[in-house]
């Protein structure tokens, strides 16, 4: 079975007296250790497709299976654990928690998990920290990092935990074109060295040709999938 | 641990909003704190003021009395302690009582001469055994004269001394020759040649003891003609009749017209009657006042007692009633904390939205969340609180030293006068420490309700 299966998903809401349909019936299969770039211009469905996949956020219709496991019956505490142990993920604002250091940024995730030793932690920690060139930043508060240095911070929170899955919602948005593309040649080194299934969300044609499947979204519908070398 | 830590620094983040609070913790530990261990420190005092000055641990007044006898209060006089050598003996035979006082008081005038004859000078009084009363209760300083040992008469308070001599134009000096006027019961009418023996000033509760004298017991025997009939020489009836009309004025009327029997003067018996209405008991250990009350009680004397706080009027209540004005005002102080903590947490909440959202992503459960809020309000409450303990205990300790200066009306009315002795004590504390808690506890349930409802959905809202 593939790591990620979503099969005929539909979300709606309602903004105000109007019915917003983000995703028309979706399905699609993510193997393991696949780097996918999802596309599509704002509005598509991007993030509401990386919202099903990450577990924060039920389908109107169809169902969701990651690793599995259908999503859709699982408690809040059991959705909470399961994206603690699966998934990673990385925002678009980077979203680091402001009164942590980098250290105890990319530590977060693995303080809510209470069997790990400190000793343990740290070796994971720095693992990462090495990974993504942050060894002489341990100390510093997200507000005292530049843009690509807080988005690097969250890709190691993300990894860290060594997750089935890290999802990244457009995360070059915020970044100049030049960090932009350092990030996903970052992204796109770990998913071969770790085999890290990586799912991207983005709508800059120049992100999307380092991934090497992209699946081009339009008006909550699926308008192409392309496998690239 | 990460959901504490996460908590503190967020705290130290918005500092200017946590000093607000902080302050206002502060203040209301500071105010219950300082003000109940005042109010616990006033009851004390009050106590053992009243109890070592004026009314012993009880007092023992006649069964027939409808009211409760005080030495604070001078309404009509008293009846008569019956039996009065009988109680006492008991009560002197008892190995927890320290000194039984019998006293009175009574209303008089005092005829001195004055440029157009004679004036009457009212004269309210305390009728005292000077001996036992000197002993037991030193409640006077004497500023003219003796208490009594040069022989009977009066004492005069320096307050009537000036208030007669404004009023009257009479100045009454200690040696001073006077006339005592005592007006009985039954309209008869007493003098008596008496002598000004001292001048005083009362060392506590001013208020009500300037407008207080003395007079010897002997003196006052005299004045009211303190010699009764005999119980049991008198018509079984008119006894009756007699018993009943000292209680109601209507008895008094249904007496007059009722037939009671003639008396037989021949059987007649007089007996010497004290004139004392009350009877102050101090005993060694006040713990023990319930058994002597009970033990009296079982000795069927026709008396009844009255506890110390019974007998003295309104001042034993007057600590309560400060306690509770200072509970309400601090109850509205944490009112208004937990009102602005409350606000200040759901505004923190709002902000950090996205925060407490991405944490959820990552995996925090709501206990976490919980965790952090609950941590934040704890961590600065207690801290403040701790704070206003430590201000509060200097000032106690300070005020424990030196005793604490009250406008003097307040003392007066609070402790009898001067400053007052606070006294140390775990409770207050625990009572502070205990009402942060709780108030931080109610004013964070419904911000973390708030809180612990983001979902995850937040972490990715946020652009």
């Amino acid at each position: 079975m593939s790591l990620v299966q979503l099969m005929d998903v539909k979300k709606h809401y309602m903004l105000g007296d109007t019915r917003v349909d983000a995703l028309r019936g979706i399905s699609l299969e993510v193997e393991k250790g696949e780097f996918l770039a999802i596309a599509g211009p704002s509005g598509s469905g991007k993030s509401t497709i990386l919202n099903m996949i990450g577990c924060i956020d039920n389908p109107t219709d169809g169902k969701v299976f990651i690793d599995g496991t259908e999503v859709e019956h699982l408690t809040d505490t059991q959705l909470t654990r399961y994206r603690r142990s699966k998934i990673g993920f990385i925002f678009q604002s980077f979203n680091l928690i402001p009164v942590l250091n980098v250290y105890e940024n990319i530590e977060f995730p693995l303080l809510l998990r209470r069997s790990l030793s400190r000793k343990e932690r740290d070796r994971m920690v720095m693992r990462f920290v090495e990974e993504v060139g942050l060894a002489d930043r341990l100390k510093n508060k997200p507000n005292e990092l530049s843009g690509g240095q807080r988005q690097r911070v969250a890709i190691a929170r993300a990894l860290v935990t060594s997750p089935l899955i890290i999802l990244a919602d457009e995360p070059t948005a915020n970044l100049d074109s030049v960090t932009g593309h350092k990030i996903v040649e970052l992204m796109k080194t770990i998913n071969e060295v770790d085999k890290t299934t990586l799912i991207f969300s983005t709508h800059d044609t120049h992100i999307m040709e380092h991934a090497r499947r992209v699946v081009q979204l339009h008006d909550g519908t699926v308008a192409g999938d392309e496998a690239r070398g | 641990m990460a959901a504490l830590k996460i908590a503190i620094r967020s705290l130290l983040r918005r500092k200017s909003r946590m000093i607000l609070i902080a302050a206002l913790v502060v203040f209301g530990t500071l105010l219950l704190v300082v003000g109940t261990t005042l109010t616990r420190s006033a009851a004390i005092a009050s106590q053992a003021s009243i109890i070592h000055h004026f009314t012993g641990d009880f007092i023992v007044y006649a069964a027939r009395s409808n009211e409760i006898p005080s030495p604070f209060s001078f309404n009509t006089p008293l009846p008569v302690v019956p039996e009065l050598d009988k109680v006492t003996a008991f009560l002197s035979a008892q190995a927890e009582v320290e000194a039984v006082v019998p006293f009175a008081q009574n209303y008089s005038l005092i005829s001195v001469p004055a440029k157009t004859g004679t004036i009457d000078l009212p004269f309210i009084f305390y009728a005292v055994d000077p001996g036992t009363y000197a002993q037991t209760f030193r409640n006077v300083k004497m500023v003219e004269g003796d208490f009594f040992t040069s022989g009977p008469g009066i004492l005069i308070s320096r307050d009537r001394q000036e208030h007669y001599l404004k009023r009257y134009g009479i100045r009454l000096s200690v040696g001073q020759p006077i006339t005592l006027i005592g007006l009985g019961d039954g309209g008869g009418v007493n003098a008596l040649r008496a002598t000004v023996r001292g001048v005083f000033e009362p060392l506590y509760y001013a208020n009500v003891f300037n407008y207080i004298n003395f007079m010897d017991a002997a003196s006052y025997s005299q004045v009211y003609n303190f010699t009764g009939v005999a119980s049991g020489s008198l018509p079984s009836a008119l006894e009756k009749g007699l018993e009943a009309a000292s209680r109601s004025e209507e008895a008094v009327f249904a007496l007059a017209g009722s037939d009671t029997g003639s008396i037989d003067t021949s059987k007649l018996k007089s007996e010497a009657v004290s004139g004392y209405t009350m009877v102050a008991v101090r005993l060694k250990s006040h713990d023990t006042m319930e058994t002597v009350r009970a033990r009296l009680a079982a000795q069927g004397f026709p008396v009844k007692t009255a506890r110390w706080d019974e007998a003295s009027s309104f001042f034993a209540r007057i600590a309560s009633g400060i306690q509770a004005f200072i509970y309400f005002a601090t109850a509205l102080i944490f009112l208004v904390v937990a009102f602005i903590f409350m606000n200040t947490l759901i505004i923190n909440i709002t902000e950090r939205t996205a925060e407490i959202g991405t944490m959820r992503a990552l995996g925090g459960e709501r206990s976490f969340i919980r965790a952090i809020f609950l941590g934040e309000t704890l961590f600065l409450n207690v801290a403040s609180a701790l704070a206003g303990m430590i201000v509060s205990l200097a000032l106690v300790l300070v005020f424990q030293r030196t005793g604490l200066p009250l406008p003097e009306t307040v003392a007066m009315y609070l402790v009898g006068g001067g400053a007052l002795p606070m006294v140390l004590s775990a409770g207050p504390f625990l009572v502070a420490f205990v009402v942060v808690v709780g108030v931080s506890i109610l004013a964070t349930l419904l911000p973390v309700r708030v809180a612990t409802r983001i979902t995850p959905l937040a972490a990715m809202n946020d652009r």
